[in-house]
C-alpha cells in the first residue's frame, strides 16, 4: 500500500512525517545493506568515533613488536576474567597477583575501601607477598592536581604512570617472583581515567614517548632500555565486579535483600576513555556501566534508580577545596536530594574517592539551607565487605563517613552502637602498640609472608 | 593574544579534542558547572572553532576555571569533541602566559599543590579536621579519639599515616622531584606562586640531602 500523509493523500511522503520524506525504493538486498550501514555506525554501542575507535591495545602490540616498548601483560598466573566494555571490547580482569595501586583522596578520606578490599582478599585465602602486594614506592597519580589547577602537563602525568607501573612491573622481584608477576590494580577512579588517557597519548605519540624515554632512563626505570606499559588498566570496581558472585556465593552472611541501594559512578571510571568502561547485558540492560549495580544485585539488594544518576557529584578537583559553595550545592541539589525523594535510597553506592569525599561530607551544611537530606554514601567494597560480615569500624573504617551510617548499619542486622563499643576497647589496645593488621606489614618493605 | 591561541592550537591534543561544533548544546545541558557559573562548555567549543581570538582571551580570565574537568561533556557530544579536554589545554597555556586569572584562583588551592609536590599525596588526615573544613560539620570522624591512634586503628600498615594519605618511600619522592624538574611543573609552579615555590624547593632540597646520607649509611653498612 501507498503510504498516505496526515490527510490520507497519497504521493506526498511518509504518512506522519510530511511531503519531504520520500520513499527509498530500495531493493531488499539495498534496504539490508542501509540497514547494517546504520547498525554498524549509528548504533549506540558502535557508534564511529573515526579514530578514537580504534583499540590503542592493536597499537601497543605493533609497537612492542618494533621493540619500542614492553608490555606488561595479564597471563593465567593472575587468573583473568573476561568482561565486555562499552564497544563490545573483550577486557582481561585480573583476580590475582595484584599490586595495590592506592588513591591519594581515598586513603585520607576513606580508608575503608583499600581496607575492605584486602580485606576480601585475605578472605579468599590469598596469600599476601605472592597473590597482592601493597607498598610504599608509589606515589598517586597527582591527576587531582592536573585538573584541579593546570600545573603538570602531560609530560609529568606521563612519567608518573610509567615510574608507578614500572615499579609494579618489577614489584615482585624483592619476593623472589618473576617480572610482570604482580599486577596493578587501580584503586582511583581519576587515576583510571587519566592513566588510560596518558596511555594513549603515549602510544599516539612518538615524540612524548621520547621525551619520557629520557625521564625514566634518568631514574632507571627502563627495562631493557624501554618502556613498560600495561596491557589493561584495571580499575578495584572491576575487580569487584568479577568477583561478586563469588563474594555473594562464598562470603555473604547477610541478608540485604531489605536495602535500598542507589548507585553514583565516578565520571573519570566511564566518561574519560569511555570504549574501556566494562557494560554487561545482564546489568541494567547494559544502557549503563556494570560495575556498583552488579555487585548490588549479585548480593540481592535493591537496585532503585533515580533522574540524575548520569550527574557528576560536584567534585570539580579545586571546587571541592576552594570553591566549596558549587561542590555542596550540586552535591545536594542533584545527588543526595534526588535520591532521597526520588528513590527513598538507604545508602548511595560510589566507586571513586572523590565521589564518596563530596557526597559523604557536605550534607551537614545543607541544613543550612534547609535541604535536610542525608543519605550514607559508601564505596561498593565497604558495602559488600558489611554484607560479609566485616567489622563497621575495625574493617570498613565508617568512623571516618560525615554521613549517617548508623542507620544503614542497623537495618543490615549489625548493631552500631556494639561494634563501636568494641572499637573504642581496640582503640585502648591501639594505644598500648597492641595492632591487628591484615597481614604482615614488613611485606611492604620486602619482608617475608 | 594571538601568541596565547596559537599556544592552544599548537597542542597536540587539540586536533582530537575539537573535532567541529553543531551548536547543540547537549555539553552544557549536562555540565555541573553551567548550572552554577557564567560558563558553558558549548561556548569554548564555539570561541576556538570559530577562531574568536579575543574573546578565548576573554574566556581565560576567569571563565575556564569553572569547568569542574567530569568530562561529561566529551562522553555527550556527537562531534566527538571534549571541552574538557580543551578547557584544560587552556589552562596550562594560561599558566604559561602567566595570566593573573589563574595566579588568583590557584592561591587557594596552594596548600594542595604543596602537600601533592612535596609528598606525592593530596589530602591527607591531618587537614580533614573540622577547623580546615568548617562546612563538613562537627562531627566528621564518628570516634572520639587522638588522630595518630585511629590511624593506627587502620589494619594496613602503610595507611597509619597523619601528614599524608599513605607512607611514600623516601626515594620514590625523590624520583618524583626529578619528574617535576624535568618536565617543567616546577617551572609553572614558580610562575604562578614564587613564595610557593619556593618553600617547595627548600623542601625537595632538604628531602634529597636526606635521600643521599640514606644512601651513604647504606654504603657504610655495605
Amino acid at each position: 500500500m501507498k503510504p498516505t500523509d496526515q490527510n490520507g493523500s497519497p504521493d506526498t511522503g511518509i504518512a506522519g512525517h510530511g511531503s519531504f520524506f520520500q520513499e527509498t525504493n530500495l531493493s531488499r538486498e539495498e534496504a539490508v545493506r542501509a540497514t547494517d550501514w546504520v547498525r554498524k555506525h549509528v548504533d549506540r554501542r558502535t557508534v564511529d568515533l573515526g579514530e578514537r575507535m580504534d583499540d590503542v591495545r592493536e597499537h601497543m602490540y605493533e609497537l612492542e613488536k618494533e621493540g619500542e616498548i614492553i608490555i606488561h601483560r595479564i597471563t593465567d598466573e593472575h587468573e583473568p576474567m573476561a568482561v565486555r566494555t562499552l564497544f563490545g571490547w573483550e577486557k582481561k580482569v585480573p583476580t590475582k597477583q595484584l599490586w595495590h595501586h592506592k588513591s591519594c583522596g581515598q586513603c585520607g578520606n576513606i580508608p575503608g575501601y583499600p581496607t575492605s578490599l584486602l580485606w576480601f582478599m585475605n578472605e579468599f585465602g590469598f596469600v599476601p607477598g605472592k597473590d597482592y602486594l601493597d607498598e610504599t614506592d608509589q606515589t598517586s597519580c597527582t591527576a587531582w592536581n592536573y585538573h584541579g589547577s593546570g600545573i603538570g602537563n602531560v609530560e609529568s602525568l606521563a612519567a608518573v604512570f610509567l615510574r608507578n607501573f614500572h615499579q609494579a612491573y618489577v614489584s615482585g622481584k624483592q619476593h623472589g617472583h618473576e617480572l610482570g608477576h604482580f599486577y596493578p590494580l587501580v584503586h582511583c577512579g581519576t587515576s583510571f581515567g587519566n592513566y588510560k588517557e596518558i596511555r594513549k597519548y603515549l602510544i599516539e605519540s612518538a615524540e612524548l614517548r621520547e621525551k619520557v624515554t629520557k625521564i625514566l632512563g634518568k631514574l632507571g626505570r627502563l627495562v631493557d632500555g624501554k618502556l613498560v606499559i600495561p596491557e589493561e588498566i584495571v580499575h578495584y570496581s572491576e575487580w569487584v565486579h568479577v568477583m561478586r558472585n563469588r563474594i555473594a556465593s562464598e562470603l555473604q552472611k547477610i541478608d540485604v535483600s531489605n536495602i535500598r541501594a542507589t548507585a553514583h559512578v565516578a565520571c573519570h571510571y566511564y566518561k574519560m576513555v569511555h570504549e574501556d568502561a566494562v557494560y554487561d547485558p545482564e546489568v541494567l540492560g547494559g544502557n549503563r556501566t556494570a560495575i556498583i549495580t552488579s555487585v548490588a544485585q549479585a548480593l540481592g539488594a535493591q537496585v532503585i534508580d533515580y533522574s540524575t544518576w548520569y550527574d557528576c557529584c560536584g567534585f570539580g578537583f579545586r571546587h571541592i577545596i576552594s570553591e566549596r559553595e558549587f561542590t555542596r550545592s550540586f552535591t545536594m541539589d542533584r545527588k543526595i536530594r534526588v535520591a532521597r525523594e526520588e528513590a527513598n535510597a538507604d545508602v548511595m553506592l560510589a566507586n571513586d574517592t572523590g565521589c564518596v569525599t563530596t557526597m559523604d561530607k557536605n550534607q551537614w551544611i545543607g541544613k543550612a539551607h534547609d535541604q535536610n537530606f542525608s543519605i550514607p554514601i559508601v564505596a561498593d567494597v565497604q558495602f559488600a565487605a558489611l554484607a560479609c560480615g566485616a567489622d563497621p569500624f575495625k574493617i570498613v573504617q565508617l568512623q571516618w563517613h560525615a554521613s549517617p551510617c548508623e542507620d544503614l548499619v542497623e537495618k543490615m542486622g549489625i548493631s552500631w552502637s556494639e561494634a563501636k563499643k568494641n572499637f573504642q576497647e581496640y582503640l585502648k589496645e591501639v594505644e598500648k602498640g597492641n595492632i591487628e593488621y591484615l597481614y604482615n606489614p614488613e611485606l611492604a618493605y620486602g619482608g617475608q609472608a | 593574544m594571538q601568541q596565547i591561541y596559537d599556544d592552544i592550537r599548537g597542542d597536540f591534543r587539540y586536533d582530537n579534542e575539537l573535532n567541529g561544533c553543531l551548536n547543540c548544546g547537549i555539553c552544557t545541558a549536562t555540565c555541573p558547572a553551567a548550572h552554577f557559573y557564567d560558563y558553558s562548555p558549548r561556548e569554548i567549543v564555539q570561541l576556538l572553532w570559530t577562531e574568536n581570538v579575543e574573546q578565548i582571551y576573554d574566556a581565560m580570565q576567569e571563565k575556564i576555571w569553572a569547568c569542574a574537568q567530569c568530562m561529561t561533556c566529551a562522553a555527550r557530544c556527537p562531534f566527538k569533541n571534549s571541552p574538557g579536554g580543551l578547557v584544560a589545554i587552556m589552562r596550562e597555556v594560561a599558566i604559561k602566559h602567566e595570566m593573573q586569572s589563574a595566579k588568583d584562583v590557584l592561591r587557594p588551592f596552594g596548600r594542595v599543590m604543596l602537600k601533592l609536590i612535596t609528598t606525592g599525596n593530596q589530602l591527607s588526615p591531618d587537614m580533614i579536621q573540622p577547623d580546615h573544613f568548617p562546612d563538613w560539620g562537627p562531627n566528621i570522624q564518628k570516634v572520639e579519639g587522638d588522630l595518630t591512634v585511629l590511624r593506627k586503628a587502620i589494619p594496613v600498615k602503610t595507611l597509619q599515616t597523619v601528614e599524608t594519605a599513605w607512607e611514600v618511600s623516601l626515594k620514590t619522592s625523590v624520583e618524583m622531584y626529578t619528574i617535576w624538574e624535568m618536565t617543567g611543573v616546577l617551572k609553572s609552579l614558580e610562575l604562578m606562586d614564587e613564595n610557593l615555590f619556593d618553600v617547595i624547593e627548600d623542601f625537595i632540597d632538604e628531602k634529597r640531602e636526606e635521600y643521599d646520607e640514606w644512601l651513604e649509611e647504606q654504603e657504610d653498612d655495605d
